[in-house]
């Protein structure tokens, strides 16, 4: 497993995965730090949209299957 | 009519050779244009670009033996923000020459022209033919940014010249069948990427972009990569931290953490890609293609990160440079994609396959045209300038296309590009005799003055604004010394200082006169005879 390259699949899953991640994390910046006005601000959306962006990529990689990537 | 399809394949082939030589020629002209600026700064004894001169201050720090991450609430209230390898390259020529702009400047140069020469042989290596190699990085020169940020005395480019090193050399870690050979590749990337990261920080991205393609080809080397620069990186880190009694950090680190700007970053992004367009899109194209179809290339990958970098210029103090690295990836990864157009055109005579071939030279002419940039009152620039009818939009008769007809440009855009002159020249000296003249220290935005009258520089006021920003200043003392009018003279120049330093100035020093240098207003103040109580 971790001599072969990773499949179109597995980066696909990877990046979902890590798209994920970053929009909880995003979202849960508010969440935390309870000190800040509410609401999300340009730079969160900033990267909201760029961690959506991650997940859209990474299922459109998953029909392709076991071929290299 | 088999006759006929011979004369046509052979007449676009030719088209498209005399479109390459074209496209070459005015690149070319780009190189000339940068050779001008680099040598015409090299003789510029003052600073240009705000932050040059605190570099030198680095560089001369670590020629006496000193560290330059310093506590800044304690005399002569010094630190830098920055890694040490530029700093550390420029330290022979330091104990040569002395406090000088003309090493450092010559070393970005260098850093420049290499980076670009790497660019090439990565598109030759990967099949380029022709001209494509040293078109594609050619183009690297004849990007704005690339052009205004290279001959400084900053240690930006030679990041990025680290970073496409270190790319190019992993990217052909697979092509080495032989297992030492591939060992020598992956150590000597591995020490190119450390040697990035500690010029600048910025580099982080090349790393994680190189650990992201070692992964996806074999995920045990990418774990091994991941690892070698957490070990070599971090130990190097833990060094630097304990000999600096922590100063290493706080002033590298947290005092890097600063207000973000998304319509900065949003203004330099379009700017980007007004100016860079005709080779981005076919870099991003060639980027889906492998994504989708092919198997991504670490060009792809390191694409995908610069970009991600490019993003974090709506950061305070960034600017359009955090793009060079998005620019050298581009350039590769449009010579490649052409590269393969190239070969999967080869044999094919359909009209079709033959308007294919000619986009190629026509995008680098179409880039040659928006990355337009030239002095117009320097020879043989100017002939050029008076043929093409272009107006200087910035100072000293520059003409700039990332500006508009007026001069006007996005915020973080670095206003730099022009020739400075004799006039220039003149006013720097009188600030230097100015300084000379002074009783007592002298506190300046710009550090040259104070090194060239022979007197110490005190403070980085950007440092100090970045800790202030980050809650980790005080500056007691300092503010104790402007209250007891201990400087002879302050020069401002952007007031760059944290605010409570600009109060301090404003209530015991008053205005004494301008003096412009190099497009920018110096104003200097003198202690006021009378302070209200």
């Amino acid at each position: 497993m971790w001599e072969r390259p990773l499949s179109k699949r597995q980066l696909g899953l990877l990046l979902v995965l890590t798209g994920s991640v970053g929009v909880i994390g995003v979202l849960a910046i508010d969440l935390l730090d309870a000190g800040r006005e509410g609401g999300l601000g340009p730079a969160q959306l900033l990267a909201l949209a760029a961690m959506i962006l991650i997940v859209l990529v990474g299922l459109s990689l998953l029909p392709l299957g076991d071929r290299p990537a | 009519m088999l006759a006929e399809n011979h004369l046509f394949h052979l007449f676009v082939t030719r088209l498209y050779r005399v479109l390459m030589w074209a496209a070459l020629i005015l690149l070319f002209g780009y190189l000339l244009v940068f050779l001008t600026y680099a040598a015409n700064l090299i003789q510029f004894p003052f600073d240009y670009d705000q932050g040059e001169g605190f570099e030198l201050v680095d560089t001369l720090l670590f020629s006496q033996g000193r560290w330059p991450w310093q506590d800044v609430e304690t005399w002569p209230f010094y630190s830098s923000n920055y890694p040490p390898l530029f700093h550390l390259l420029a330290v022979p020529f330091a104990w040569l020459f002395g406090p000088s702009y003309a090493y450092g400047r010559a070393l970005g140069t260098l850093a420049t022209l290499i980076a670009a020469g790497a660019i090439a042989f990565a598109v030759r290596r990967d099949g380029g033919p022709g001209l494509l190699a040293p078109v594609s990085g050619l183009a690297f020169i004849a990007s704005n940014t690339i052009y205004h940020i290279g001959p400084l005395n900053r240690q930006h480019m030679s990041m990025v010249m680290f970073e496409t090193l270190a790319v190019v050399v992993l990217a052909n870690m697979e092509g080495t069948g032989d297992t030492q050979k591939r060992r020598r590749t992956y150590w000597l990337g591995l020490l190119l990427i450390l040697a990035a990261g500690y010029t600048k920080q910025l580099a982080l991205a090349t790393a994680l972009a190189a650990i992201a393609f070692l992964f996806i080809r074999q995920p045990r080397r990418g774990l091994q990569m991941a690892v070698g620069l957490a070990l070599s990186g971090g130990a190097i880190f833990l060094l630097l931290t304990l000999a600096t009694d922590g100063q290493w950090w706080l002033q590298t680190i947290s005092a890097n953490v600063n207000r973000y700007d998304p319509q900065q970053a949003l203004g330099l992004l379009q700017q980007w890609f007004g100016l860079h367009g005709f080779l981005v899109v076919p870099a991003l194209l060639f980027l889906l293609y492998e994504l989708y179809v092919d198997r991504l290339s670490i060009y792809s990958v390191w694409l995908v990160a610069a970009l991600a970098v490019g993003l974090f210029s709506g950061k305070w103090g960034a600017g359009d440079s955090y793009f060079s690295t998005a620019i050298a990836a581009t350039c590769i990864l449009a010579g490649v994609g052409c590269t393969r157009l190239l070969a999967n055109l080869s044999g094919k005579g359909t009209l079709r396959s033959a308007l294919a071939l000619l986009l190629i030279p026509l995008l680098f002419l179409g880039y040659a045209r928006a990355v337009l940039h030239l002095p117009t009152l320097t020879a043989p620039f100017d002939s050029i300038a008076a043929l093409l009818d272009v107006k200087p939009n910035a100072l000293n008769g520059f003409y700039d296309s990332a500006r508009g007809r007026e001069g006007e440009f996005p915020p973080g855009y670095a206003d730099i590009g022009h020739l400075t002159n004799g006039e220039d020249i003149r006013s720097g000296e009188e600030l230097v005799t100015l300084v000379r003249a002074a009783d007592g220290p002298v506190l300046s935005e710009d550090a040259s003055f104070a090194l060239l009258a022979g007197k110490e520089v005190v403070t980085n006021p950007t440092q100090l604004l970045n800790l202030a920003n980050n809650g980790l200043y005080r500056g007691d003392a300092l503010l104790q010394m402007l209250q007891d009018q201990a400087f002879g003279l302050i020069i401002l120049r952007a007031g760059f200082f944290p605010g409570t330093v600009l109060q301090a100035i404003g209530e015991n020093y008053e205005p004494d006169q301008v003096i412009r240098m190099n497009g920018f207003d110096y104003r200097l103040y003198r202690p006021k005879a009378e302070r209200a109580p």
